[in-house]
């Protein structure tokens, strides 16, 4: 709980690094081989590919932009956003006839915005992150109903469409989705800023001791701002994946990936000695949920129970890894 | 208005070494902006409902005017139990106290009333199973974020993923009808001609009101989130008042439940979607309160202003999407300023 309350007397942060550490990896293989046992078809070849493409790139982005947030001591409410208003720039120009690299380009524009809102609102006035982003999120939904007249979808229609519009999407390189790679990347690269770089030791410096990080003369405004465009800028390329996929932007359609960003980088502060933020433990989480999602599916169980059994099992996972860490 | 009397001491964090740091002239001049902004919510309340006077005839009609208390019921009553969450559980959002799971709540606890009278039982059942959902809901938040040690936000979000899911399991995702004499009750007029659902809600706010701002009840449960350190030092078992706010939380939830059953005649889909306009209601509410804290006065009267918002646009056939972009801009102007002003103090 360092993450969240900085606070903490030492003692209790002594004891954060006892038992509660393998949770996660001991939840997914249990997971894994639950499912292998119970769900016929789990194991092929095919359904983990399934479950790696459909269920585990978009989330993992995003989960790995909230991961930033959450490091830095805030939270981005606004992440969906960020990923809608990349989507909206990416489609209305590709629509309006603009060569898919600029129309790519705008879309990581789109989402900037977003991120540099909320930078101006935290590291400019210093409102507190889930207020503000709260703000952005209520703000960018009536933005995006009056872009689309109250609300309506956006297709890109099959013909009049570029062939590279899909390879962000659909395309593969080497038999590889692209999907894939590019979240492949982004987790390469996003761990290497987050725990090597000395942007991600200053974000993280400011999550638990912002004070500190002030009195050591680092400029804390212009990381905290870094770290929101950042974060917007990484959501923004699951808007481009995402748009690329389905060839259509649905308005507000972004936040559904909010409550599992944030529960999936949470979970996977659990894997950290000091419950830290990690790219590594937020890739694992993100990775159960997409287990236990394709898992339930598989099981054929009733598409209601899915969610009722996804919501016990990060239950579970968060009960054992704090109670542990508070006994 | 009823305010925080119960709790009035004399150095609070919320301005700390006022009296004693602070020249007396910026003294003056923070007050002055405090009285502003304070003010200035009330100011912009009354301009609202000056505009939609002046713009729609039949916005002042007691029928209307009625209808807004009614249709601000469901959301008033999830956002006074939030309050209270926060209230116990201090103010920062997210190690602090909030309830993500209330809407899904509600939901859960509408299904389950409309479900069990269209299964033929009286309403007394219904009405009871539907409070106990709300009330377990709360206790399994209280467990986790009390004996588990779970963040509340974390906790919450999980049992709001649960309780959705339940919900979707028991009405297959479809809507279920209910008329019954009780709900006929709450959604028809009460004396004056206003409906019962809107003395439902002034009359749950005021109890909770009372029992929060001016019992010696409220005055710890402030304390303890407020000042958790000094509570366990002075004997309050913090932890059993953190856990009771979640337990009232989910009663509220279940509450909601009931009204929004009376109000849509059953259960229907997407409550989910009521969680965050609560929680801003529930945010936007220190503004409307004397000293700038949550408090259930305030809490009211942000739900109500936010009633009028969509009441009026809806009259003046404005987009209600606008409501939505209005609320974000108000919470970031209010927070804005309180921050600046706190800045300046500090």
């Amino acid at each position: 709980m360092t993450a969240l309350s900085p606070s903490l007397a030492p003692q209790t942060r002594r004891r954060l690094a006892l038992g509660s550490r393998h949770a996660l990896p001991v939840a997914l293989v249990a997971v894994f081989l639950l499912f292998s046992a119970l769900a016929p078809g789990f194991l092929s070849l095919a359904n983990l590919e399934s479950v790696l493409v459909n269920n585990f790139t978009l989330l993992s982005i995003v989960a790995i932009a909230m991961t930033f947030a959450i490091a830095a001591g805030g939270i981005d409410l606004s992440i969906g956003t960020a990923v809608d208003f990349a989507s909206f720039s990416f489609v209305t120009l590709v629509l309006s006839g603009q060569p898919v690299p600029l129309a790519l380009a705008a879309g990581l524009g789109g989402g900037a915005l977003v991120g540099l809102f909320n930078a101006v609102l935290i590291a400019g006035i210093g409102i507190s992150p889930f207020l503000a982003t709260l703000g952005t999120l209520f703000i960018g939904r009536s933005v995006q109903q009056l872009l689309t007249n109250g609300g309506n979808p956006v297709y890109l229609p099959p013909a009049g469409v570029p062939e590279s519009f899909r390879f962000l999407g659909r395309g593969t390189v080497a038999g590889l989705p692209v999907p894939l790679l590019v979240a492949g990347a982004i987790i390469l690269i996003a761990g290497l800023i987050l725990s090597r770089s000395r942007f991600g030791r200053v974000v993280s410096a400011t999550g638990t001791e912002a004070e500190v990080v002030r009195y050591s003369g680092l400029t804390l405004k212009a990381h905290l701002a870094g770290t929101y465009v950042l974060v917007a800028l990484i959501a923004a390329v699951a808007g481009l994946v995402l748009t690329s996929t389905v060839t259509v932007y649905i308005p507000s359609s972004g936040n559904a990936f909010l409550l599992n960003a944030i529960g999936a980088a949470f979970i996977g502060t659990t894997l950290h000695p000091h419950g830290r933020p990690n790219i590594a433990g937020t890739v694992l989480g993100v990775l159960l949920l997409s287990l236990v999602a394709n898992g339930l599916l598989m099981s054929g169980l009733n598409f209601y129970w899915q969610q009722v059994g996804t919501g016990l099992l990060i239950f579970t996972v968060l009960a054992l890894s704090f109670a542990s860490r508070k006994a | 208005m009823l305010a925080e009397t119960a709790f009035v001491t004399p150095a609070t964090p919320y301005h700390p070494g006022e009296e004693a740091a602070v020249p007396a002239r910026s003294q003056i001049g923070l007050h002055a902006a405090k009285l502003g902004l304070q003010g200035g919510a009330f100011a912009v309340f009354a301009l609202v409902l000056l505009i939609f006077a002046l713009s729609s005839p039949i916005f002042l009609s007691p029928f209307n005017l009625g209808n807004i208390l009614a249709q601000s019921a469901i959301s008033g009553v999830l956002a006074i139990g939030l309050t209270v969450v926060i209230i116990a559980g201090g103010g920062n959002v997210v190690t602090g106290g909030i309830d993500l799971s209330l809407a899904a709540n509600m939901g859960l606890s509408a299904a389950v009333y409309a479900s069990l009278s269209q299964a033929g039982q009286p309403d007394a059942v219904a009405a009871g199973a539907a409070l106990a959902t709300g009330l377990v809901i709360g206790a399994v938040n209280a467990v986790a974020v009390t004996r588990f040690a779970i963040v509340p936000l974390l906790a919450t979000l999980a049992v709001m993923n649960i309780v959705g899911g339940l919900e979707l399991v028991l009405t297959q995702n479809t809507v279920i009808p209910a008329v019954t004499p009780l709900l006929e009750t709450l959604s028809g007029a009460g004396p004056l001609g206003v409906p019962v659902l809107a003395y439902g809600l002034i009359g749950f706010a005021l109890v909770t009101a009372l029992a929060v701002q001016a019992t010696p009840l409220g005055l710890r449960i402030q304390a303890v989130g407020s000042f958790p350190e000094a509570a366990r030092a002075s004997g309050l078992a913090v932890n059993r008042f953190v856990a009771g706010s979640f337990l009232f939380s989910g009663l509220s939830g279940g509450l909601a439940g009931i009204f929004s059953a009376a109000y849509l005649s059953g259960s229907t889909t997407g409550a989910g979607e009521l969680l965050l306009p609560v929680v801003v209601t529930a945010l936007l509410g220190p503004v409307f309160s004397r000293r700038l804290v949550p408090s259930i006065t305030g809490t009211l009267l942000s739900a109500l202003f936010v009633g009028v918002l969509i009441n009026g646009f809806q009259l003046l056939n404005l987009s209600s999407t606008l409501v939505s972009g209005i609320q974000g801009l108000l919470i970031l102007l209010v927070v804005s300023a309180t921050t600046l002003l706190k800045r300046k103090e500090g």
